[in-house]
């Protein structure tokens, strides 16, 4: 009997909703099963790292590796599953381009321990306990990872081969995925699969409904409009990033009347995402008076939040170039 | 030598020898000349060469002369990139020549790294079909017609209306002159009927428009006459016609059947059935002798083609809402136009003031009616024409009636066209009462006449005008037509809502889109003169196009990579010219770049969303190369 | 370090106008600093706000973006797109710790080589006060 194909899934700096994602395969969760072998998956199956360790190299047909590499035991792990794998993928927002973890970047490392572990208002903290790289405890010594100075896409410790977009992925884009890294042809390496070449609007039933210019005069956020079903929401001045965002979500979000926020991040031609969005939306808006402007931008509380949701971390800048020592 | 005085070009030559994926680097002293030309070229010969920097002088120079050369050395003359080494670093960094040397080798780096990337372009030739619409049959229209059609172009001349004329017809009479409208505009009327090249459609609107700039097509909707050209205008018809309707041309003063004729010289000169008004009775079919009534006519539809389009469909007097001044509450108070009708020999009372069954004994004008902000819906502009417009008026009157007292309320007093001033000089001289207003004056209207309250600012006092007719000098409102022009022809408004010129003083009758003019008052009020003088204008500008024959189109525009265009219509606010448009392939939405129309500024590249519009050789992996090669660190 | 700091800035110039302008301050002789490298482009509206946080990536100390007054853009509204996308742009910067007097809008027009020359030493003089931003950009994994 031919060897089943060996998959390996692995959560780096992320939330968890990736494995629910996967999780939310269903009953396509017994067809994969059939199809390959999981070797390792911590939140799912007890397979340790040593267990990979002692798996030849580039014996994993494919890892999929979600979360984005915050600490040194991310590098660490990153490097041991591309070591071990034919294919790298990063599967998610967070590996692809450091998702909304990636926001941390604003930071420097010390703001960051000196903010959860001093400054958090709910924080009791009387002794001022601040994590360390090494302790002593009984005579033995325990480390801990250690916090890198931002957060990194996992295609900047590591090559990647594939990218699957989305914050979570759908399931029906994972499954896309699967199908793709199974199949005899593989895509050019460094493509993003499972999802649309094009962006949301080309599979968003309200594209149809945009007058011929598109012009907003000013805004607006979620809870200050109800929005109207049968109308592009970006026409009716909410922040729908749909335009400069990857497709193949269907469209789930827009549908239940909520504006793209950008998850499924940049198309192929698209060298920073935020930058871009930042340029479509500023581009809409229609005022010629500098003064105007800048009221309906006032608007927008955090441009850089917004446009670089997910993305920051994989931007030309990657993070606050700030002296974060001064 | 230029260039050589401060900057070490041997080392700059060194240093290029060094960047990746060249070849060849030379220096030459004179690199536009004809030798330092043929060097570039066996270079390209020698080496296999597929792209060429040239560092030297600003590529506003001699750019040209460097496609030229490279194209005659077998390349596509877009794989070319320059460096300005000279304008932007040897002549203004003589003080810091180490510095300069420094900055030559990064722009130099710049330039290859673009050049790298470059892709051969082809430039577009449209064949220029010399025909123009004309959409609009006024002063402006039939004066662009005529100049046009003299120089041997055809011309297809779209009228609203059953008649030509427009406007400058229905007035009384001409500034300077003896002659009413119509008496003035007829020889250009006739001279149009009966020039070969000039096709006229009456009762008809452009429909549709495609293409651009050199072949345009269009659809003319004729709508019917109901009357051929068999009627002899014997009025037969007119007699026993049951319905009877305000007569438009005299701005409502008299009254007209639905079956008539516009005015007295109107042309064609037959009559026409009002499809609004008629209720289809057939009374006048039974009594026309020559037959040429035919009530079943239906509209039909022509398509034409046409290299350039003429828009020059007009203005509206300002329609002062009821009440204001008295409007529309009383006879008594007339516009401008109405004063007009009134004083035309031809017009509903051949030229008589008779107002309210009599002459008036006293009349107040009120000027700036909608202009200057006077009133709350007034336009913020002045309308340049009504001034002269009503001191003529006044002038006449008193010619007329000398007993009659006038009274001129007047914001401003703008007499600036030639001769203009004379009528002011002569109206002060008839002892034409002028009375200066800062707040705008008050019109009270009960049953025994009208009077007007103003406060006099030259004397600072409050004066009560019993007047029995109060003349309001309405300014021009944009045409409520333009609606449905633009929506037609892809033209942009202004903020006082007429339609945009290319440039206010540099090109004030063209639309930004080529092949389309704008001719008189579609773009701002204008008097008879400048209507007329605009009309020639683009008449000129129309045969600019039509002599050379040809439209060279950018090769540097704006293209669509439809495998990644999601459809999402971003570009298509951006453009100023119209060029893009949303286009269906199969169940999707593509935008699509109409080449012709596109000038190349690449505003919806930098807006798409996607990266999928770029602009040849102006693409964003061009200009990031660029970006990327300011320093010398390779990045990965 | 012992040389001083040099700034690096780099200048997006519409081709209409203010590349015009740059030409005439080199027939004019007129001296600035040796600080800019231009990259023509055929309106200010083709600047996509990338180029910028590109340029500062790769090492540009400051970024001046010029294009033709209000008004008088060649492409009729393109500058006006060039304000909307600078205007929040620079918004944007303040967050990511660039100093928005690095990131400048100037309106040249053709004839403006003397404005030019102005803009260009106020700018160098700004910059060198604020020093250099490379360095703060070597933040390594």
């Amino acid at each position: 009997m031919t060897e089943k194909p060996k998959i390996a899934m692995y959560w780096c700096a992320s939330c968890g909703g990736c494995e629910e994602a996967t999780v939310d395969l269903a009953e396509r969760i017994l067809e994969l099963t059939n199809l390959v072998d999981i070797v390792f998956w911590p939140v799912a199956l007890d397979f340790k790292q040593e267990d990979v360790e002692k798996l030849p190299d580039g014996s994993i047909t494919a890892s999929l590796i979600n979360g984005g590499i915050r600490v040194t035991e991310n590098k660490h792990m990153a490097e041991l599953l591309r070591r071990k794998s034919k294919i790298v993928v990063a599967y998610g927002a967070c590996s692809a381009w450091g998702g909304i973890p990636g926001l941390a970047n604003l930071y420097g490392a010390d703001e960051l321990i000196s903010r959860a572990y001093k400054e958090v208002p709910s924080l009791s903290n009387p002794d001022n306990v601040i994590p360390q790289h090494s302790v002593d405890v009984d005579g033995n010594t325990l480390e801990l990872p250690e916090l890198l100075p931002r957060l990194l896409p996992i295609d900047r410790v590591i090559d990647v081969d594939y990218y699957v977009p989305g914050c979570p992925p759908t399931a029906d884009v994972t499954w896309r995925a699967i199908k793709t890294l199974l199949s005899q042809e593989l895509p050019p390496k460094g493509s993003v699969i499972g999802a649309s070449k094009k962006a949301l609007c080309d599979e968003c039933p309200l594209n149809e409904t945009k007058p011929e210019k598109v012009l907003i005069k000013d805004l607006k956020r979620p809870h200050q409009v109800i929005p109207d079903p049968t109308k592009c929401l970006l026409t009716q001045g909410l922040l729908c990033l749909g335009p400069a965002t990857r497709g193949g979500c269907e469209a789930l979000c827009v549908k239940a009347r909520m504006p793209c926020t950008g998850c499924f991040g940049p198309l192929d031609r698209v060298t920073d995402y935020g930058a871009k969005t930042a340029s479509f939306i500023s581009s809409i808006i229609d005022l010629q008076d500098e003064e105007a402007l800048e009221e309906v931008i006032d608007k927008l509380p955090d441009p850089v939040g917004t446009f670089y949701r997910y993305t920051l971390a994989a931007s030309s800048l990657g993070g606050s170039v700030r002296n974060s020592k001064s | 030598m230029n260039i050589a005085g401060t900057i070490n070009v041997k080392e700059v030559v060194d240093y290029a020898r060094t960047l990746p994926h060249v070849v060849d680097a030379n220096e030459y002293v004179f690199m536009c000349s004809a030798p330092g030309q043929d060097l570039i070229r066996e270079s390209i010969k020698r080496f296999e060469i597929n792209r060429v920097v040239v560092a030297a002088c600003s590529p506003s120079m001699h750019e040209p002369t460097f496609r030229a050369a490279i194209a005659e050395a077998g390349l596509n003359p877009y794989l070319l990139e320059m460096a300005n080494i000279r304008e932007h670093s040897a002549w203004v960094h003589s003080h810091e020549k180490r510095r300069a040397t420094e900055k030559t080798k990064d722009l130099v780096r710049m330039a290859v790294a673009k050049a790298v990337l470059l892709e051969p372009l082809e430039e577009l030739r449209i064949r220029m079909q010399p025909t123009s619409l004309v959409l609009g049959g006024g002063v402006a229209g039939l004066r662009a017609s005529l100049d046009l059609a003299e120089r041997g172009f055809k011309v297809h001349l779209v009228e609203k209306l059953p008649t030509t004329g427009g406007r400058a017809v229905r007035l009384g009479t001409i500034a300077h002159s003896k002659m009413s409208g119509s008496e003035l505009l007829k020889p250009i009327i006739d001279s149009v009927e009966s020039n070969p090249n000039i096709v006229t459609y009456v009762n008809s609107e452009l429909e549709a428009l495609d293409g651009s700039v050199g072949y345009f097509k269009g659809k003319i909707k004729r709508n019917p006459r109901f009357v051929s050209a068999k009627c002899t205008l014997c009025e037969e018809c007119v007699h026993v016609c049951p319905v009877e309707v305000a007569n438009e041309y005299d701005y409502g003063l008299s009254k007209r059947k639905a079956i008539y004729l516009p005015f007295k010289e109107a042309h064609p000169h037959i009559m026409v059935i009002d499809p609004a008004a008629c209720n289809k009775c057939g009374e006048c079919v039974k009594v026309c002798e020559p037959g040429a009534i035919n009530l079943e006519e239906q509209p039909n539809e022509i398509e034409i083609v046409a290299g350039g389009i003429i828009l020059a469909t007009g203005f509206e007097p300002y329609e002062p809402p009821t009440g204001e001044f008295g409007y529309g509450r009383s006879e008594r108070v007339l516009t401008l136009f109405q004063l007009e009708r009134l004083l035309d020999s031809d017009g509903p009372t051949k030229g008589e003031l008779v107002v309210s069954g009599s002459i008036p004994k006293s009349i107040a004008f009120i000027m700036c009616v909608g202009s200057l902000g006077t009133t709350e819906n007034a336009h913020p502009y002045c309308s340049r024409m009504c001034c002269a417009s009503s001191l003529k008026n006044m002038i006449r009157i008193k010619e007329l009636y000398s007993d009659t007292t006038i009274y001129a309320l007047y914001k401003d007093i703008r007499t600036y066209a030639r001769y203009d001033e004379k009528l002011y000089e002569r109206a002060t001289e008839r002892q034409i009462k002028f009375i200066a207003f800062e707040k705008t004056p008050a019109v009270n209207v009960d049953p025994d006449g009208v009077a007007v309250q103003v406060r006099d600012a030259t004397l600072q006092e409050r004066l009560i005008i019993p007047a029995d007719v109060v003349v309001l000098a309405v300014g021009m409102s944009p045409s409520k037509d333009l609606d449905k022009v633009r929506s037609v022809v892809k033209v942009g408004c202004s903020p006082e809502g007429f339609l945009r010129e290319a440039h206010p003083k540099l090109r004030p009758v063209e639309a930004p889109a080529d092949g389309i003019f704008l001719a008189g008052s579609i773009t701002s009020p204008k008097n008879v003169l400048e209507t007329s003088m605009a009309g020639s204008a683009t008449a000129s500008k129309a045969s600019i196009l039509f002599a050379k024959g040809e439209f060279l189109v950018e090769p540097i525009t704006a293209q669509v990579t439809e495998e990644i265009c999601s459809g999402c219509a971003i570009c298509i606010a951006m453009c100023p010219y119209g060029a893009i448009s949303r286009k269906t392939m199969g169940e999707k939405r593509v935008a699509e770049v109409d080449r012709a129309l596109c000038k190349a500024c690449g505003a919806c590249v930098a807006a798409c969303p996607s990266g999928a519009m770029q602009q040849a050789g102006f693409k964003d992996t061009q200009v990031l190369a660029q970006v990327v090669a300011i320093s010398e660190r390779r990045n990965a | 370090m012992s040389e001083p700091f040099e700034p690096k800035i780099v200048l997006f110039a519409c081709n209409w106008c203010t590349y015009a302008a740059l030409d005439l301050a080199g027939t004019s002789r007129m001296k600035y600093p040796p600080t800019f490298l231009v990259i023509k482009v055929m309106c200010s509206g083709r600047v996509d706000p990338q180029f910028i946080l590109e340029a500062f990536r790769n090492g540009a100390d400051g970024v001046l973006v010029a294009g033709c007054h209000p008004g008088d853009c060649h492409y009729i509204e393109g500058n006006y797109k060039a304000l909307r996308r600078i205007t929040m742009i620079r918004r944007m910067l303040d967050r990511f710790g660039i100093e928005r007097e690095r990131l400048r809008l100037e309106w040249i027009s053709a004839s403006e080589a003397t404005k030019f020359v102005h803009v260009a030493n106020e700018m160098v003089k700004q910059i060198k006060v604020l020093g250099p931003l490379a360095p703060r950009l070597q933040v390594s994994a």
